[in-house]
């Protein structure tokens, strides 16, 4: 199944582009989140402005409204812790009052790193001393060990490329197993489906995930088996139904002809009685050739004719037609004329014999069928751009444009299942065509260059294959 | 007329339709077969044989208690004559089965009176060929039971080839033969490459049988087509 290997292509693509997708998202994710976690540094910037900004006066220590109205705003407390004493000698008025006012070199690493009393607290330097603010509970989260090993931080792109590498991997593992069950469940399913559209009995394991599926597939092959059986007996019966009627017909058949025959040569009877004898028996030869046709086209059309293909030579067919025609045209009444000049020794073509003989006799019994005043029937054999083409004139009626545009057009009312009373034409044409069908040939119907009907047989010359 | 003595031929008719047999029986009793036998089942047929010792029989293939081609084929066990089939089965592969059983013909009802009296005369001809005194054309004779032409008194022999040739054209005396029937029945199988040999033939033929080879009235040919042989009374 073709499509499978298609399928796990479309499968791995959408996979590695999700990945891509993702990775994509992360990154402009976090470079967001940076971009806004930014302004986190400005604790300690505020320090060290607050600390720059802290005046020393004759009265002690003052803060310039502006810095003071910016540290109300975001409720911040600040201290100022002198380096001499390490006594706060200075704070703003929202001070807590669990906050010491003397602090050791212990107590300044503590709140360096750490917290007092719970607020985070940001150091911000000057020459006397040190500014302390301290910001509300839950505004901060400070990272009390802020250190890493070396070689860490130096192997940091070589270590995160190898991390999104085993998860791109592991990702990729646990997408494999899941997909290939489904694709072991998935391919029987699919071969499953395409030998049922060729007609083949489809028995798929009803295992796996998609065993409902397989389920499915397994009752709708029964199903399409049980219907063609059916079919192909109802076409059997059917067969089988003509071929039976017609050699139940073929006996009594023969008495008509058989006496028709003697009456229409009885010398003693009157010539108008001899008249109606002949009439019986063209009528009969008739109903014979519709049976022999009806036959023959249902089995055609069934498959039920066994076609024997082999090299023969096209001309010797055409032309043991042609004689025996002539043979049995007493009368001479339908001349037929074998276009010699045109013809060559040998045409070899690829062909049922018998089959063969069957097109052309249909064809030569055809131009007698519609031209019961008699007409000359032209015969040929030639070879054209690599085709053997087998032509059969007349001179005769001939056939207007449109019925020869239904005849090349219509479907036969055998196999057509409306409008058949307008097309009651008769089944020697559809036994040629169904002939040159199973010989991967053509019959081309026209009128012919002497005012009649005409219809060409093409087949393909023998090239040394079978 | 040369085919008087095949028309004294021993003939036995087997058919289960009683009617079929009275029509068949008329058709070949009106174009001169007088010697006619009829059986409606394989055992009246095999009776019949015994006593009537027929020397063609014309078959059917579905009888009440057995089949045609058995039928034939015990037949054959006690003497060998020419045996057609007339039957409403045609199929190829009954057919087929026919003529693998050594069958002479096999004709498919329904059938014309005339195609059943020139198959029945042409079996006749070829199974008996040797037996015919002479057959006339209009300027000869030929002997075949000899391979002789006689012409002006005088007495040709024939090749073996133009022997060949002369008994295809006779079995379908007055009607066309195919080019390509007589080269198979002069050369056998796959005949194909032999129409110049076939006219040179011919035209040694027609210097053998004909009065005027140059104007041929026995011997005639269709052009493009195959030859016609023209038999006194025919």
């Amino acid at each position: 199944m073709k499509s499978v290997p298609r399928l796990i292509r479309w499968f791995v693509g959408i996979l590695l582009l999700s990945c891509f997708l993702l990775i994509l998202l992360n990154i402009g994710a976090l470079a967001m989140i940076m971009t806004r976690q930014a302004p986190n540094a400005s604790p300690w910037k505020t320090a060290q402005e607050a600390a720059q900004a802290l005046e020393k006066t004759d009265e002690g220590y003052t803060l310039p409204s502006e810095m003071g109205d910016k540290l109300k705003k975001e409720q911040i407390w600040a201290i100022f812790i002198e380096n001499t004493t390490m006594q706060v000698v200075w704070h703003t008025k929202n001070l807590p009052d669990t906050i010491p006012l003397a602090y050791d070199l212990a107590g300044i690493s503590n709140l360096t790193r750490k917290y007092i009393d719970g607020y985070p607290t940001f150091p911000g330097e000057r020459a006397d001393g040190l500014m302390v603010l301290g910001y509300p509970k839950t505004s901060y989260w400070k990272h009390i060990w802020p250190s890493w090993d070396y070689s860490f931080i130096a192997h940091l792109p070589q270590t995160a490329l190898i991390v999104i590498g085993i998860n791109v991997a592991v990702i990729f593992l646990i997408y494999f197993i899941t997909t290939s069950r489904v694709l072991k469940s998935v391919g029987p399913i699919a071969d499953g489906i395409q030998d049922m559209g060729n007609g083949k009995t489809v028995r798929v394991s009803e295992k796996g995930l998609l065993c409902e599926l397989a389920a499915g597939i397994n009752r709708t092959s029964a199903i399409l088996q049980s219907q063609n059986h059916q079919l192909r007996k109802k076409e059997m019966a059917r067969a089988n139904w003509i071929a039976g009627v017609s050699h139940d017909i073929r006996t009594p058949l023969s008495m008509v002809m058989g006496y028709a025959g003697q009456l229409m040569e009885d010398e003693r009877l009157p010539k108008e009685a001899q008249e109606k004898a002949s009439v019986i028996l063209t009528q009969s030869k008739r109903m014979r050739n519709l049976i022999n046709d009806l036959n023959l086209s249902s089995k055609l059309e069934y498959n039920m004719q066994p076609v024997h293909p082999k090299k023969e030579n096209a001309v010797a067919i055409v032309r043991q037609v042609a004689v025996d025609f002539m043979n049995l045209d007493i009368e001479e009444k339908y001349p037929i004329y074998w276009e010699t000049e045109r013809c060559p020794a040998q045409s070899w073509i690829y062909g049922d014999k018998d089959l063969l003989k069957r097109a052309v006799s249909n064809l030569i019994q055809n131009c007698m069928n519609h031209n019961e005043k008699g007409c000359h029937i032209y015969v040929s054999v030639k070879e054209e751009n690599m085709q053997c083409v087998i032509t059969v004139a007349d001179d005769g009626e001939g056939i207007p444009d449109e019925q020869l545009a239904a005849l090349n057009n219509m479907p036969h009312y055998m196999v057509c299942d409306e409008e058949i009373a307008s097309q009651r034409h008769g089944l020697g044409l559809r036994i040629v065509r169904q002939i040159m069908a199973s010989h991967q040939g053509e019959a081309i119907l026209e009128h012919s260059s002497c005012g009649g009907f005409a219809v060409r047989l093409l087949l393909l010359l023998y090239q040394g294959q079978e | 007329m040369e085919l008087e003595y095949l028309k004294k031929k021993r003939i036995l008719l087997v058919d289960d339709e009683a009617a079929l047999l009275d029509m068949v029986k008329t058709i070949l009793n009106k174009e001169g077969f007088l010697n006619i036998e009829t059986a409606g089942c394989v055992k009246d047929a095999l009776t019949a044989a015994e006593e009537f010792l027929p020397e063609m029989a014309i078959l059917d293939v579905m009888l009440p208690d057995g089949n045609g081609f058995s039928l034939m084929e015990k037949l054959k066990c006690k003497a060998d004559y020419p045996i057609l089939f007339l039957t409403a089965r045609g199929e190829e592969e009954d057919r087929f089965r026919g003529f693998g059983l050594g069958a002479d013909d096999y004709i498919v009802k329904p059938f014309l009176p005339r195609e059943l009296i020139f198959r029945v005369t042409a079996i006749l001809r070829r199974s008996y060929k040797n037996e015919n005194p002479l057959v006339r054309l209009h300027g000869s004779e030929i002997d075949f039971e000899r391979a002789e032409v006689f012409k002006d008194g005088e007495k040709i022999p024939l090749t073996a080839k133009e022997y060949d040739l002369l008994s295809a054209l006779y079995r379908n005396a007055g009607r066309i033969v195919t080019i390509d029937t007589l080269c198979e029945a002069a050369w056998g199988e796959n005949p194909f490459g032999y129409e110049n040999s076939l006219m040179a033939h011919i035209r040694r033929i027609r210097e053998k049988i004909e009065a005027d080879p140059s104007r041929p009235q026995s011997l005639v040919t269709i052009k493009g087509l195959g030859y016609k042989l023209i038999t006194e009374g025919k």
